[in-house]
């Protein structure tokens, strides 16, 4: 029992769970977070349900007559290999949003500890590592990545994700470095190194909970990049052939041309929900840099 | 700036812009012999397999002599570093013989015409608007509205915008031409004009989505400037309000907005892939897009490495010119 109780000390004290609830309630009161918060969040609570109206073998070829529009037993109708387009969007949100949380989560997490370990250590380290940020950052990371898929085929949509974590940790870690940089010459970390506070403690008890707020819009960041990527890749022919995504549904659309052939519930279908999946995601990332201009934390 | 300084900044920029280079040369040797098996073999085999193929062995025996792919790792590396360095990118499976750098040369002019013309296009048109919004204030109805359209159309991606503008015009008003160019663009007037007329909806499409960013751009630039001192000392001096906003504010706010152009013209062959995708355009993302559907993976390869290489040398020129321009970054 004891240990259980200090075990979740440990955990409160790391999460900062009462002041993430803080924060949490005095974002909501922004407009623009709360409107996006709610969106992603019925979207993906539709994704969820909705797959509990369908199933997946509708979306196979051939499983309804090809181009019909929406009816009462395709709600969106079917494409030109005659798979149903309502269920395909329902997996396709799924996966897509799987990706973006995914890759924006690895990519915000490996380049919070890069950006973290630069700005703390400097000198050697960080010259090694600033300049494979540096690197990273000037590469075309679509063209990289165009490269990569293209050997690597037949990823499904962990892989993908997987491979877009590769580009996705760079922009945070620059992010994460300049703000140690500045962090670590506050007086409250002087403060802790006076009282003999160990380097590793010093990183995860006084810099890391003030790098939280940064953490959290480059992950709402590089979610909205995760996302942007696979479905760019995807149009181009190199999505995850195994799973189905808003990409591929859009990749197929396309390659069948379905907007010359007039077939709008097929290629519209992706189109509405990337939009909505962009405006969301980015309504959440403008109410939290407002949130934290607001207190100077974006200094 | 004093030259030491100089000469030390633009060595170090020089060393950087070397190092991008040799990361992607490694990176796209690399990456192939990831891949379990010959990619070439692999893909020659799926060729042959359609019956798409001519010469497949002799193909294989060019690569096995110009990439020297029956020596040891070490031997092959350094001379496709060798070959790429003499700008041999490599014989195109599906058009063989055709040399990888024959056909991105003839897919390049027609990406270079779009996309320059319409960044410049939506640059000029984002810059003005941008200025007139962040100038004459956020209060104002119509600037509002177009700060809101602006803001869309940064947050949606350009090839939503593209299919929006192929269904509107093609489908659904079809007054632009539907068939595009192919071949290759003589330095020709006729040539060019064609190719224009030719770009005319693509570039529509790039242009639209492009102005949202550079709109927002130079709205807070001009926000920034109009907050400055000598803005009210103009104002105090009694000058006309016209002539403080072009004279002061404007040719101030510019600068910054002219590096983004810079930037954005140097990359201008990653620019747009999926748009030339969408309207079938035949740039080099229309190549890109051939080349992954028929498995050619030398064009690949190669369009890969002419875009980072253009992308690179596009920042490491920005970089080394912009501190010579712009005194307030010298440090």
């Amino acid at each position: 029992m004891r240990t259980l109780s200090i075990a979740t000390e440990i955990l409160g004290k790391i999460l900062h769970l009462s002041t993430f609830l803080g924060i949490l309630r005095d974002l909501l009161r922004i407009r623009a977070f709360a409107v996006g918060l709610i969106g992603i969040l019925a979207l993906t609570i539709f994704s969820l349900i909705g797959g509990l109206v369908t199933s997946y073998d509708r979306t196979y070829a051939g499983a309804f007559d090809p181009q019909l529009p929406p009816n009462p037993r395709n709600p969106l109708g079917t494409d030109l290999l005659g798979r149903d387009i309502y269920a395909q969007l329902i997996y396709g949100l799924s996966n897509s949003l799987a990706i973006g949380i995914i890759a924006g989560a690895i990519g915000t997490l490996l380049g919070t500890l890069i950006g973290i370990t630069a700005g703390y250590f400097r000198g050697f380290v960080d010259s090694v590592l600033r300049l494979f940020i540096d690197v990273n950052l000037a590469l075309p990371s679509m063209l990289v990545l165009v490269l990569i898929a293209s050997y690597f085929r037949g990823l499904d949509y962990i892989g993908m994700a997987l491979i877009i974590c590769l580009f996705n940790w760079a922009w945070p870690a620059r992010q994460v470095r300049a703000q140690t940089l500045s962090l670590r010459e506050r007086d409250f970390i002087y403060l802790a190194r006076l009282s003999n506070m160990g380097r590793f403690e010093i990183l995860v008890r006084e810099i890391m909970p003030h790098l939280t707020p940064w953490m959290v819009a480059n992950f709402v960041n590089a979610t909205i990049s995760a996302i942007l990527t696979e479905s760019g890749l995807s149009i181009i022919g190199l999505g995850p052939q195994r799973s189905m995504t808003l990409g591929m549904i859009l990749h197929w659309a396309l390659s069948y041309a379905a907007i010359y052939r007039g077939l709008w519930w097929w290629w519209a279908t992706p189109v509405i929900f990337l939009s909505i999946i962009f405006i969301f995601l980015y309504l959440i990332y403008m109410g939290i840099t407002r949130y934290f201009a607001e207190r100077e934390v974006f200094a | 700036m004093s030259s030491p300084f100089f000469i030390k900044y633009f060595l170090s920029r020089l060393g950087f812009y070397i190092l991008t280079i040799w990361i992607t040369l490694t990176l796209t040797f690399i990456i192939p012999r990831l891949v379990p098996g010959d990619p070439i073999t692999a893909a020659l085999s799926m060729l042959s397999e359609a019956g798409a193929l001519r010469g497949s062995q002799e193909i294989v025996d060019e690569y096995k002599k110009l990439f020297g792919l029956d020596k040891d790792m070490m031997t092959q590396y350094l001379s496709y570093l060798g070959q790429i360095l003499r700008g041999n990118l490599g014989i195109s499976i599906t058009n063989f013989p055709s040399s990888v750098s024959t056909i991105i040369a003839t897919a390049l002019p027609w990406t270079i015409i779009l996309l320059s013309t319409s960044t410049i296009i939506s640059w000029i048109l984002g810059t003005f608007l941008g200025a007139l919004a962040g100038w004459r204030g956020i209060e104002k109805k119509r600037f509002e509205l177009l700060s809101v359209a602006a803001l869309l159309l940064y947050i949606i991606p350009y090839y939503i915008v593209a299919i929006l503008i192929l269904w509107l015009f093609i489908y659904t008003i079809p007054i632009f031409p539907r068939e595009t160019g192919y071949g290759s663009i003589n330095l020709t007037l006729e040539s060019i004009l064609d190719a224009l007329r030719k770009s005319s909806l693509p570039a529509l499409s790039i242009v639209i989505s492009s102005m949202g960013w550079w709109f927002l751009s130079m709205r807070s630039l001009i926000a920034t400037v109009k907050r400055e001192d000598f803005i009210l000392m103009a104002e105090a001096k009694g000058l006309k309000s016209s002539t403080i906003m072009w004279k002061y504010g404007f040719r101030n706010a510019l600068l910054p907005q002219i590096t983004g152009l810079t930037l954005a013209l140097g990359h201008i062959t990653a620019g747009a892939l999926v748009t030339e995708i969408i309207f079938a355009y035949p740039g080099i993302g229309w190549l890109l897009y051939q080349s992954i559907l028929q498995l050619d993976y030398p064009v690949i390869q190669g369009i890969v490495i002419l875009i980072t290489f253009t992308v690179a040398t596009a920042n490491f020129i920005v970089d080394t010119i912009y501190p010579l321009f712009d005194p307030r970054i010298r440090r």
